[in-house]
């Protein structure tokens, strides 16, 4: 560790960013030592990402200040960032699948590697080479960058971050977004023994949600909540569960997730699913759902949980069989996942949930459009009287029925889509993939709430959430998925909650 | 720019399952090769006339044109951008070649210059379809449906009725030489395509153009700027076009508005069959001329064995539909989206 | 990292409801094309008060009836989402079939060409769906493939219709002197227009054309839908290929090849978006007239009708620009 007499190579002062009347970042300041990894922690919504991005220029501050090496720095855009000497490792990954691995690394930046406009294809896998060099790795540098592995490209990624040592004649700041994210255990491992290396030529700014690895590579911790940082803190002096609960900063209550109306499960099998697999995602999954069950379905992203949900409601190729109160059903398409009475809430609402530029009302009605149909004609007086029905049971806010479902709020519009199978009163089961994401807390509450009255009215459902915590008090069961396997499931009963550990071990 | 969609390629050649991804392009590299080879056995067969040196020679004559525009076309599809302005700037180029060089409708003269000013004028179509895309963010098909109408109506404007033939001597002569049994033309398109490959491989635009068809965001992301490197592909390729356009006009010694007819379609079947993907990114020069040997080898087999020349079109048709679903059917997926 | 997230919150916390920005883009894409309509018609008929004379205005109204059949197909293929470019050689090729077939089959040739005309819709979106290719490849092959079987049968040659089979469709009703083709065009746009008045057609293709992944985790029939679309708009090439044959007395293998810029333009003159989602059977007819009429007003102020390709070509790209849904699209490719 540095010595504390000297300056930071990057500090970041009182630095403030709204977006509309949400405060992303409010005063936040941390600062980076020279040699040093530094963890960033923080919930879904405090910042990490409006943090990360002001720092390769994709943001810029409102107030406050960023100052690289001692000096006050502006950036717009990577490519400037990269200029001062901070980079990124991204998270979802940002090398050019059909370059080389060469080109990759200097893409955007490649001096003398192209004089007048024409490449000089020797110097540019030299300097490519040197940047491998730095971090030991093997990777050939005229490979294609899309027939690596994930952990490879990573590696990549980091060769190219180095690679603004030579341009600015200083050691770089390197930032890594969830690199572990989809990294298996050994692969993690290589890339942590990767971060100490890279410690002695470089400043590393590590940000993961999995409190074990932040508290295993890095030097200082930063605690972000609600846009500043509330805490700084040095391994070994903190655990997991203080950690947790700084970032949290509050002990969430069970009432938040409506837990006291978590009704006991009915014997009756609602979904009976056997062997089922998605081609290259997920293998032989077996399990039983109850009538009025809430099943959560725990697992990294990777896991497989995602398309087995999609799977099931038709959205991807299947192999396998499902059962719905007894009878086999095919679930060939959306379409045909509906007439079986299964509903799904996709996770990105803006992108698959709802058709923003349509009305409330049509929205609702658009799956079982057959409902307020007279023969082939449409009877919209019916289609009003329903949507303003169901406007008022959810206490949907909107100015009216008519209205385009983008005006509504995040969380209204949550739930119109919630009651486009609500209005079904034949629905047997309802997937929701991450119901509350992007949600404020009053609104999760509302969402929650819904979902628990529906279970009472014997509707099953299969869900994935953003937190564990959220997912185990929600649910009846919890299903745990690793590697496209179902790995356990855990019960978890009202008053007999597992602790979120319990099922973190079983996920990675 | 997108931060969102960070690393989210465009479906074509992003999220597929690396496995069926490989296959596909395994496909569109060597598929073709396959293709010609079985298509020339076939009509080695099929006609006895096919497989003679006269009949070779022919083939690659009747190629030389279309494996120009085809060049030039390679760069704009490999941004994942198309281009349907090829007959309306080859009508434009071989008019303004017959009227600017000596010939029957005026007392102009500039010689070489006017091929020269066709090209130019090939290049501002280009930069014209180019910046109208980038700029007013039009989707490359609508902006080139455009242009092509402009082209074709210039070019009507100028022919006003009267067809302006080239009386130029040099040119003439220069025209019916031949190079080892070939006409001088083939040797022009056999400068185009090494010039293209050259440019394809060792080029900023060459390279940026593949980044750009590859993922757009994230070489907007890498501070690329993105809007001038597709400027400049689409302002290459009109000069190429305009080169096509003066080369017809060579031919048939006189400037015409069809002089483009029909060749913008063969020019992306033979790009597509090639194994230039048109969602971008994949493919080059070198594919693009295999689809412009099997698309020639095509016509000229199917007149040798004695079907209507009308039905060429229609083949191209199947094919490029054909071809397209073959690389396509290994990407296919319950969820994709194609508009 | 997400953005997605931040603009969620964003939106979340701003709990006062407010008009999305979208909605001033309709309100101008409303106005627009009618506002544009009337100074056309409000400057001819300055320039020539004759315009305005019923007479003069059936006669324009009847030369725009096989643009406007053209157009109301195509433009259900881009609610969805998709292009149809195959729309002109259709009508070409039915102008061919039905010139080929009246003799023997007098008023049947109609409804078989349209019918087979139908089907090469079906194709075109069978592939369309089902292979995943994009719309405007399928149809461009299309177009090759329609315009080569209409040369094949008609040995590159117009064909004559003699007889009055197909008179119905070029003549005047006494009495009001209405022409008989401004009746049907009338009656085409009255079908279409009530059936996407009454049933949910109309929703699903602003579905899809929105957002079609959505509408397909909604249960929209979207593939049904699509290949829908792609066959009424391949029955209309095909009547408005016989439209044409009923004025020029012959059918020819280019007849039509000439509209399909105007097809477009029309389209998306009225207020249709390009990128889907957005438009409609009433926004169509006002783009037909607004064609119509400037054909009319072009030959009135001696423009050269060379220039009119030059015209069309500029029109089309000046009326995408206006009318696109720039927030669809993250790449313009």
């Amino acid at each position: 560790m540095s010595a504390p007499a000297e300056a930071p190579v990057l500090a970041v002062h009182d630095v403030r960013k709204t977006f509309g009347e949400t405060t992303a970042l409010d005063g936040l300041s941390f600062e980076v030592r020279r040699h040093e990894v530094v963890g960033l922690i923080g919930e879904n919504g405090a910042g990490k990402s409006t943090l990360l991005k002001m720092l390769i220029g994709l943001e810029q501050p409102d107030s406050g200040s960023i100052a690289l090496r001692g000096e006050q720095i502006k950036m717009r855009g990577i490519a400037q960032a990269g200029a001062a000497g901070i980079g990124m490792v991204f998270q979802e990954q940002s090398l050019i699948p059909n370059l080389t691995v060469a080109e990759n690394i200097l893409f955007g930046a490649e001096g003398d590697a192209i004089v007048g406009g024409m490449y000089r294809w020797k110097t540019l896998r030299q300097r490519a080479q040197a940047q491998l060099d730095k971090i030991g790795s093997t990777i050939d540098v005229d490979a294609m960058a899309e027939d690596l592995t994930f952990a490879e490209r990573q590696l990549v990624e980091i060769a190219k971050v180095l690679a603004t040592e030579e341009r600015t004649n200083a050691e770089p700041v390197v930032l890594l977004d969830e690199p572990t994210s989809v990294l298996d255990r050994d692969e993690a491992e290589v890339l942590f023994a990767q971060i100490e290396r890279l410690r002695t030529r470089a400043s590393v700014v590590f940000v993961s949600h999995r409190l074990d690895e932040v508290l295993q590579v890095s030097d200082r911790v930063y605690v972000l909540r609600n846009g500043s940082s509330v805490a700084e803190c040095v391994p070994g002096e903190v655990d997991e569960a203080e950690l947790r609960r700084l970032m949290i900063g509050r002990d969430l209550e069970g009432s938040h997730y409506s837990e006291e109306r978590q009704l006991p499960v009915q014997d009756e099998v609602r979904l009976r699913v056997r062997d089922l697999s998605v081609k290259g995602v997920c293998e032989s999954v077996d399990f039983d759902l109850h009538v009025g069950e809430i099943l959560g379905i725990a697992g990294v992203q990777g896991s497989g949980r995602e398309e087995l949900c999609r799977g099931i409601f038709g959205a991807s190729a299947t192999r396998g069989s499902l059962e719905m109160d007894g009878r086999p059903i095919r679930t060939s398409s959306p379409r045909s996942a509906i007439s079986s009475d299964i509903g799904f809430v996709p996770a990105e609402r803006r992108r698959e949930g709802m058709v923003g530029t349509m009305s409330v009302a049509e929205n609702i009605t658009l799956p079982h459009i057959a409902d307020v149909c007279a023969g082939p004609v449409l009877q919209r007086s019916k289609e009003r009287r329903l949507a303003d029905d169901w406007i008022e049971r959810l206490r949907i806010r909107t100015a009216s029925a008519a209205a385009p479902l983008a005006s509504l709020s995040g969380g209204n519009q949550q739930k119109a889509v919630l009651a486009r199978w609500m209005v079904s009163d034949s629905l047997k089961l309802l997937i929701l993939d991450h119901p509350t994401r992007g949600l404020d807390v009053g609104a999760k509450s509302e969402v929650y709430r819904l979902i628990r009255e529906l279970t009472a009215s014997g509707v099953s459902v299969l869900l994935m959430a953003d937190s564990l915590e959220e997912l185990i008090a929600m649910s009846h069961r919890v299903l745990v998925m690793k590697d496209g396997r179902v790995t356990d499931v855990v019960d978890a009963p009202v008053g007999a909650k597992p602790t979120p550990v319990t099922v973190l071990e079983r996920m990675i | 720019m997108a931060p969102a969609r960070l690393g989210q390629a465009p479906p074509e050649t992003g999220r597929a399952p690396a496995r069926s991804r490989r296959r596909a392009s395994l496909l569109a590299d060597y598929g073709p090769l396959g293709a010609l080879v079985l298509l020339c056995l076939t009509f080695s067969v099929l006609s006895p006339q096919f497989a003679t040196w006269g009949n070779l020679r022919n083939v690659l004559d009747s190629a030389a044109v279309l494996a120009v525009i085809t060049v030039g076309l390679t760069f704009v599809l490999m941004l994942g951008a198309i281009d349907l302005s090829i007959e309306g700037v080859m009508a434009t180029a071989a008019l303004s070649v017959a009227l600017l060089i000596a010939n029957t409708r005026n007392d102009i003269d500039l010689g070489f210059l006017a091929i020269v000013a066709a090209v130019a004028l090939g290049a501002c179509f280009g930069l014209a379809t180019g910046l109208l895309s980038t700029g007013l963010k039009i989707p490359s098909f609508m902006t080139t449906l455009g242009m092509s109408a402009i082209g074709i109506g210039i070019a009507t404007v100028l022919f006003a009725g009267v067809q302006p033939s080239v009386t130029s001597p040099a040119m003439g002569e220069w025209a019916s030489g031949q190079w080892f049994g070939l006409t001088r033309l083939t040797f022009v398109a056999i400068g185009v395509v090494i010039v293209g490959l050259l440019v394809q491989h060792y080029t900023r635009l060459g390279r940026y153009a593949r980044a750009i068809g590859g993922a757009e965001d994230l070489a907007l992301l890498s501070g690329i700027r993105v809007r001038r490197y597709k400027t400049i592909a689409f302002t290459f390729a009109g000069a190429v076009y305009g080169l096509a356009g003066v080369m017809v006009t060579i031919q048939l010694g006189s400037g015409i508005v069809q002089a483009g007819v029909g060749q913008n379609f063969a020019a992306i079947t033979a790009a597509v069959v090639g194994g230039t993907l048109l969602s971008g990114g994949r493919g080059g020069v070198l594919h693009s001329i295999v689809g412009v040997l099997i698309v020639t080898v095509l016509v000229n087999g199917l007149v040798l064995i004695g079907v209507s020349p009308y039905v060429q079109g229609a083949v191209q048709g199947v094919i490029v539909v054909a071809a397209v679903a073959i690389t396509a059917w290994p990407l296919r997926q319950r969820l994709r989206v194609v508009k | 990292m997400s953005v997605v997230d931040k603009v969620e919150t964003t939106t979340e916390q701003r709990e006062k409801l407010r008009m999305p920005r979208m909605s001033r883009r309709q309100l101008l894409l409303t106005i627009m094309p009618v506002a544009v309509l009337v100074c056309l018609v409000g400057a001819i008929s300055i320039a020539n008060p004759n315009f305005l004379r019923p007479a003069s205005i059936w006669t324009v109204l009847d030369s725009s009836v096989p643009l406007l059949i053209l157009a109301l197909g195509a433009m259900l293929v881009i609610l969805c989402g998709g292009i149809d470019l195959s729309v002109a050689a259709l009508a070409s090729m039915a102008s061919v079939l039905v010139a080929l077939w009246v003799p023997a089959l007098e008023g049947w040739a109609v409804v078989l060409v349209v019918l087979v005309c139908a089907l090469a819709g079906l194709i075109q979106g069978v592939v369309h769906v089902v292979a995943q290719i994009p719309s405007f490849l399928v149809t461009l092959g299309g177009l090759a493939v329609w315009s080569g079987i209409a040369l094949v049968v008609s040995g590159a040659a117009t064909i004559g219709v003699s007889g009055d089979t197909l008179a119905w469709t070029f003549t005047r009703l006494t009495g009001w002197n209405i022409p008989s083709a401004v009746l049907i065009g009338a009656a085409v746009v009255a079908v279409l227009g009530l059936v996407m008045l009454l049933t949910p057609v109309r929703r699903w293709l602003i579905a899809i054309g929105s957002n079609e992944p959505a509408a397909l985790l909604a249960g929209v029939p979207v593939a049904r839908t699509k290949i829908g679309a792609f066959i009424v708009s391949g029955a209309c090439a095909g009547f408005a290929g016989v439209m044409l044959v009923g004025r020029t007395y012959s059918g020819a293998p280019t007849l039509a090849d000439s509209l399909l810029l105007p097809v477009v333009a029309a389209i998306v003159v009225g207020g249709t978006a390009i990128t889907g989602g957005f438009g409609g059977v009433g926004r169509t007819v006002i783009g037909v007239l607004i064609i119509t009429v400037l054909r009319v007003g072009l030959s009135v102020a001696g423009v050269d009708p060379s220039y009119v390709q030059i015209f069309y070509g500029a029109l089309v790209i000046a009326a995408v620009a206006l009318t696109i849904d720039r927030s669809k699209l993250l790449f313009v490719k």
